[in-house]
């Protein structure tokens, strides 16, 4: 159990990788974007998992601050996309 | 004024006990807390309609759990086809939720839903992006429609 | 039994998250491959997180795993939103496939 959540844990960390290199080789600024998504899933998806092979329960706590201000920080930008295109300064 | 009091100090207890790991040490710091998430929550979001209905909540967890699973299962067999299998395209709905938080809810949570995207939402109208256009997708977003209307108690 | 159900959820977890990375190289706009990271991420973070909470120590424990996939959710909802909004203003069209004899 402990080895297969460090070897999915690992797979995840690939993964984050290439999908980082991928979206910021863009072609768009909205691609560029998809970075911060990234980090909001998989990398709250690594945490817990190492936290699962014994290197502390404490992570998970950093993985749920970190999905804490991914959301918060999302609502915010979407929230401020929203008011600046109404007041059209967009 | 008083059943919300309520309710959302339960809620937070709950949170404190998930957090600590249902330690028992900790609960003299825990009630200040639950206490002061209670006052904080109520003043800067004073309980307003439409409420979420508590009843709709495990039906609407269902609906949506099933969802997100024939979402994944779509999307990830679509990424091993390739770009040969999408027919992508935008798609024009007209809402019939009513403005505030659950258009809001809605618009967001049709990304997390097979084959559609929120793309730009203005008065009644919601601009979707959908990955193939031969799929009955405008029929699943009113599904959702639906049970977001269930869940906050409002007729869509 | 729970173990083995568990490895399994593991498992399937780190597929999607695979296609959701497979989805994101292949597919040819941002608009679908918002609808790759959105979807598929977001169901393997869910399957990784149940997989975990199976084998937790308590109650409370696996509830702590589990109350982080709403966040994570609603932090992929608001910003996938958030990016198509930001592309169709930037005036970025869905790509299209050419029309050829069907």
């Amino acid at each position: 159990m402990t080895t297969l959540a460090f070897l999915v844990a690992l797979f995840l960390l690939a993964n984050l990788v290439v999908a980082l290199i991928a979206a910021a080789r863009g072609p768009t600024s909205a691609d560029r974007m998809l970075m911060a998504l990234l980090f909001g899933t998989t990398g709250t998806g690594i945490l817990v998992l190492l936290s699962a092979t014994g290197m502390g329960t404490a992570l998970v706590d950093v993985a749920l601050v970190l999905a804490l201000l991914a959301a918060i920080s999302g609502i915010a930008f979407a929230k401020r996309a929203w008011q600046a295109e109404e007041n059209g300064h967009d | 004024m008083k059943r919300s009091l309520l309710l959302r100090g339960a809620a937070f207890a709950l949170l404190w006990w998930v957090l600590s790991e249902g330690r028992g040490d900790g609960w003299l710091l825990g009630s200040a807390a639950v206490i002061a998430a209670s006052w904080a929550s109520l003043k800067l979001a004073p309980p307003a309609p439409p409420h979420l209905r508590l009843t709709a909540l495990p039906g609407f967890l269902r609906f949506f759990l099933w969802q997100s699973l024939a979402g994944g299962v779509q999307v990830a067999a679509l990424a091993c086809r390739g770009r040969a299998a999408l027919r992508p395209g935008f798609v024009e709905l007209s809402l019939a939720l009513p403005p505030g938080a659950p258009r809001l809810f809605f618009a967001g949570i049709l990304g997390l839903m097979p084959g559609t995207l929120g793309v730009a939402l203005d008065d009644a109208r919601l601009r979707l992006h959908v990955l193939d256009t031969r799929l009955p997708a405008l029929a699943e977003a009113r599904a959702l429609e639906a049970a977001i209307g269930r869940l906050f108690g409002v007729a869509p | 039994m729970i173990e083995w159900l568990s490895m399994g959820l593991l498992l399937v977890g780190a597929g999607f998250f695979f296609a959701g990375t497979l989805g994101l190289l292949r597919f040819p706009d941002v608009y679908s491959r918002l609808h790759a990271l959105a979807k598929a991420d977001n169901l393997g973070l869910g399957c990784v997180l149940a997989g975990l909470a199976l084998t937790a120590d308590s109650l409370a424990a696996a509830l702590k795993l589990l109350l982080i996939w709403p966040l994570a959710l609603a932090a992929s909802a608001a910003v996938s939103f958030a990016i198509a909004r930001r592309a169709q203003a930037l005036g970025i069209a869905p790509w299209r496939r050419e029309e050829r004899q069907e």
